[in-house]
């Protein structure tokens, strides 16, 4: 009895995510891959970093997937926080936050520091945001707000502008 | 093995497989990674679901209950023209015969889920409560004695996905979610604008169906959009009715699809303001319908051979207008917590008009078309919700105020009096009009309480708890609630089980329905009445009608989700649904055909001149059991092709566990009242007992190939009182469809390719029902009885 009840709590306790969790996988996929078709002006740092701001709905996959891979040759280190003051130097910033007026105030924060972001929120790339990323009958759609990468100092890859919708101004 | 040793085991394995599962979810992801982008966009996602759920879509597979997502590509590949036939052919346990020649019932069909009744299924569109038809199902079709919701009258073109949630939900949702709830939801943001033009015919050449679409949208700022589906479907009659013998063979009936033009229309709109979001949603439809009566003969009692000296077919030609919309607002606080207020309107008008016929005791003056009156349903929902994520908590919650009102408008005088030439036969022959005694204005308000907490005891446990509390105006106070547990055993495995109770409050039109008529033999001495009597009807309460009941319901599902890919997952679940006091007409009450009919009721009778009388009362208790079985698999092939598959059998067994106590003013027992073998069979045999969907799909470059297997499982009818088994059935449903260029597509595709029609009736003593007469086939057969229907349709997008 006490061996099976152990072994249910070790299986309960395990860390977790649903195989068939595909627009968590292809998020979490993204991320990197967008950051490898896009570049920045030229930055010290020995590390590429990607942060996530708010909740993480990743669980540990970013820490999985990201553990042994590159972006522009750097290795990449991964940052969570919960606000913004909690942002430090990063290169990409995933925004998960539900409060339009919260993303406005980080995407003021990424421009200003020449960060990538990107989100799945509506309006983001309108907003000012970089990239959105729309999940659309079960398929995946990026949106791309041009102008404001370039006010932030990146130059976005054609690959991927060319998969994507551009938004050349501040009209859909 | 000692203990410690099979400790260290245990811990072992269980570790080692939460490990391995790990590392699969991470190597999918890294396979993901090595794609070209390109190729991640063609990744077709697992289908998400908000329905059964306060706290925003989920992962279907990933639910506490078992929900079937529908695609608009599968609903569209039917090659179908509304959302009711569409989804007969796609999801097990619904079913949607085609009733012909029973009055209001052919021109607005009833469905169900689960082999329960029409009002046993709650329909949302976009999350909100849709309203009921103002038709009540009054002849001997599946459905009889109830009201359901008409799905015809949303446009197919409008609609993004369908939900099927399948597990009682009453105490999350409210009255009806007993056999389940269907969400449409409708085509929202990032959607491509797409014109479509649909022919088809049946193989026998009639039923020729002409339906024009457009999808228009028109993007917003902050992605907002406004979308809007304006269609045209004609939909010709069909005719498998036999030869009239009695009639010299002449071909006199029509029994089959009635002829049907729909204008529908439908609005999906949000704005994004800030942290708000405006939203608006509605529809409209517009139908005209006609469909035959039963013959009336040269020589019939009931024809006047000066005006239709070979007979007449009565045609009812109903004029039905439908309506919703829903407005609101939502949005999310600074703290986190969602929050969701809108306003929902409902209304169904189903006018009666007959033609082509008389009334024939005002004899060669009568009209030979009638307005026959009309019943009105209004529903008016007010709605308020919240939820918020607590840590591992989510507390979702809210406030309902719902106002309903059921009207029954009068017919023209012609309609329904019975005038001095022939006092046998009264009223428009085929559909004979509501009499201003049946006139009824009725209504009733409900306020709801409801709760919702799903607690993560960790993260692959999560226990989900609801409570809803209701105060109707009419009959008091209900309190259901369920108890629902999802636990994810490894990472392709899921177990969930969810227990519930919950109800479904009787329709105004079962409490307050009154449709009457009078005739006089030569030996009465006044006219007499019969009919159904409204139960507050003092000739109903005189005969032991009381105040209806709610039914009540409890609910059991257990199953299991097996995912070993994100290619590949296979469900399987069991149900028990128990439903007591179900609501049911009694049969006809009269002193010839109850014999043991008390002298006291009989006097009842006799005082008010009425032959007969028939009324609605909580009847019967039932138990429905089952089980769902569903395979979905998908695979690119090496050539850039794709193959999708959903095969789903589906099992449901409906049977009579408890019969009420008669009023006992009738002396008679609830068996000889209700129970007759006809009723006995509707309840527990009328619908399939199983059935099997096989849909696939295979793309490559310019091509789609879809084709759809169903087996429509074995059911039961009656004749002379004795049951007759019709046998299961398979079909085969194709459609080959091309780009021809990038926004431009054609398909052509055949419904029921191989022909197949259901079994015909044996021999039988009826003279109209059985071989070789005009009516062959079952008003229960699941799909229909038209044979084969090919189609051609041509879509652009832009």
């Amino acid at each position: 009895m006490l061996p099976g009840v152990l072994a249910l709590l070790v299986v309960l306790q395990a860390p977790w995510a649903w195989a068939g969790d595909e627009e968590r996988k292809l998020e979490a996929v993204f991320i990197g891959r967008f950051a490898s078709y896009i570049e920045w002006p030229a930055k010290p740092r020995e590390r590429f970093v990607i942060t996530l701001l708010d909740d993480n709905p990743f669980g540990t996959l970013l820490d999985d997937l990201y553990r042994d891979k590159r972006i522009h040759n750097k290795p990449i280190e991964l940052r969570y926080a919960t606000r913004l003051e909690q942002v430090g130097e990063t290169d990409a910033l995933f925004i998960t936050l539900t409060s339009a007026s919260a993303r406005a105030a980080a995407i003021q924060h990424a421009q200003r520091n020449g960060i990538l972001t990107i989100s799945e929120a509506k309006g983001f790339a309108e907003s000012g945001g970089i990239i959105q990323l729309d999940f659309v009958e079960q398929k995946a759609r990026i949106k791309i707000n041009h102008a404001a990468a370039v006010k932030s100092g990146l130059r976005i890859g054609a690959p991927l502008l060319s998969i994507a919708t551009v938004l050349r101004g501040d009209k859909p | 093995m000692s203990a410690p040793y099979r400790l260290v085991l245990c811990l072992a394995l269980a570790g080692g497989g939460a490990a391995l599962a790990a590392d699969k979810t991470v190597q999918e992801t890294n396979d993901y990674y090595l794609r070209p982008l390109d190729a991640l966009l063609r990744v077709e996602t697992q289908a998400k679901a908000a329905v059964g759920s306060r706290g925003g879509a989920r992962d279907a597979l990933d639910a506490e209950v078992p929900i079937d997502i529908i695609t608009s590509v599968q609903l569209q590949s039917t090659g179908q023209a509304d959302l009711q036939r569409a989804l007969a052919v796609l999801v097990p346990g619904f079913n949607a015969p085609r009733p012909s020649i029973t009055d209001g019932t052919d021109h607005a069909p009833p469905f169900t889920l689960r082999g329960l009744n029409p009002d046993q299924v709650l329909v949302l569109v976009n999350g909100k409560r849709l309203h009921q038809s103002a038709l009540l199902h009054n002849n001997g079709t599946v459905g009889r004695g109830s009201s359901g919701v008409d799905l015809a009258t949303l446009p197919l073109r409008a609609i993004e996905r369908v939900e099927v949630l399948r597990d009682g939900a009453a105490a999350q949702y409210g009255s009806d979610a007993i056999a389940g709830i269907i969400n449409i939801v409708l085509k929202g943001y990032g959607q491509r604008s797409q014109a479509t033009v649909t022919y088809g015919r049946t193989g026998e050449g009639d039923g020729i169906t002409r339906q024009g679409s457009l999808f228009h949208t028109l993007p917003l700022a902050g992605d907002g959009f406004v979308n809007f589906t304006a269609e045209w479907r004609d939909r010709g009659a069909t005719n498998r009715a036999g030869a009239d013998a009695g009639d010299g063979g002449r071909m006199n009936t029509l029994f089959g699809d009635a002829d049907t033009q729909d204008g529908l229309f439908a609005l999906n709109a949000e704005l994004p303001q800030g942290d708000a979001l405006f939203y608006l949603h509605g529809l409209y439809d517009r139908r005209r319908s006609s469909a035959g009566a039963f013959y009336r003969r040269a020589g019939d009692d009931r024809n006047i051979g000066a005006i239709y000296p070979d007979g007449f077919l009565p045609r009812i030609e109903p004029k039905i207008l439908d309506f919703s919309a829903t407005a609101g607002v939502r949005g999310v606080l600074d703290d986190g917590t969602r929050w969701d207020i809108s306003y929902t309107h409902g209304h169904n008008d189903y006018h009666f008009y007959v033609r082509n016929s008389l009334n024939t005791s005002l004899g060669l003056a009568t009209p030979t078309s009638f307005d026959s009156g009309a019943t009105r349903y209004t529903q008016q929902i007010l709605n308020a919700d919240f939820s918020r994520k607590m840590g591992r908590h989510t507390l979702a919650g809210g406030y309902e105020f719902r106002r309903e009102r059921y009207r029954i408008l009068a017919g023209d005088a012609a309609s329904y009096m019975l005038g001095p030439a022939d006092n046998f036969a009264y009223g428009a022959q085929g559909f004979p009009g509501f009499s201003p005694e049946n006139a009824i204005g009725a209504g009733r308000h409900a306020h709801s309480l409801y709760g919702d907490l799903k607690y993560s005891a960790t993260e692959r446990l999560m226990l989900d708890a609801a409570a809803r509390a209701e105060h109707y105006s009419d009959f008091g106070s209900t309190l259901n609630g369920k108890l629902a547990l999802r636990y994810r055993a490894t990472d392709d495995l899921l177990f969930r089980s969810s227990v519930s109770t919950g109800f479904r409050a009787p329709s105004l039109s079962q409490s307050h329905f009154s449709y009457t008529g009078t005739y006089r033999n030569s030996n009465d001495a006044a006219a007499q009445f019969w009919g159904n009597f409204a139960v507050e009807h003092p000739v109903a309460r005189a005969l032991g009608a009381t105040d209806l009941k709610p039914e009540k319901s409890r609910h059991l599902t257990l199953g299991m989700v097996f995912q070993p890919s994100s290619q590949l997952t296979a469900s399987a679940d069991v149900f028990v649904t128990d439903i007591r006091d179900r609501i049911l007409p009694t049969g006809y009450i009269s002193a010839y055909s109850l014999s043991s009919l008390s002298p006291q009721a009989a006097a009842v009778l006799a005082q008010n001149n009425i032959d007969g009388a028939v009324y609605f009362t909580n009847a019967i208790g039932t138990r429905t059991r089952g089980m769902d079985l569903r395979l979905d698999y998908s695979h690119e092939l090496a050539n850039s092709a794709r193959l999708k598959l959903v095969a789903a059998y589906q099992r449901s067994r409906t049977r009579i566990t408890d019969v009420n106590q008669a009023p006992e003013v009738l002396g008679v027992n609830m068996t000889d009242l209700i129970l007759d073998p006809f009723t006995r069979v509707l309840i527990e045999g009328s619908q399939p007992v199983d059935a099997i969907k096989l849909w696939s799909r295979y793309s490559q470059g310019r091509y789609d190939l879809v084709l759809n297997l169903n087996r429509f499982g074995k059911f039961y009818s009656v004749s002379a009182y004795d049951r007759v088994a019709f046998s299961a059935k398979w079909t085969l449903d194709a459609e080959l469809s091309l780009r021809l260029a990038r926004d431009v597509t054609v398909a052509l595709g055949g419904v029921n390719v191989l022909d197949v029609r259901p079994d015909k009736w044996g021999r039988t003593d009826d003279s109209l029902v059985g071989a070789g007469k005009v009516v062959q086939y079952s008003q229960y057969a699941p799909f229909g009885y038209n044979g084969a229907y090919y189609y051609l349709r041509l879509g652009v997008d832009f």
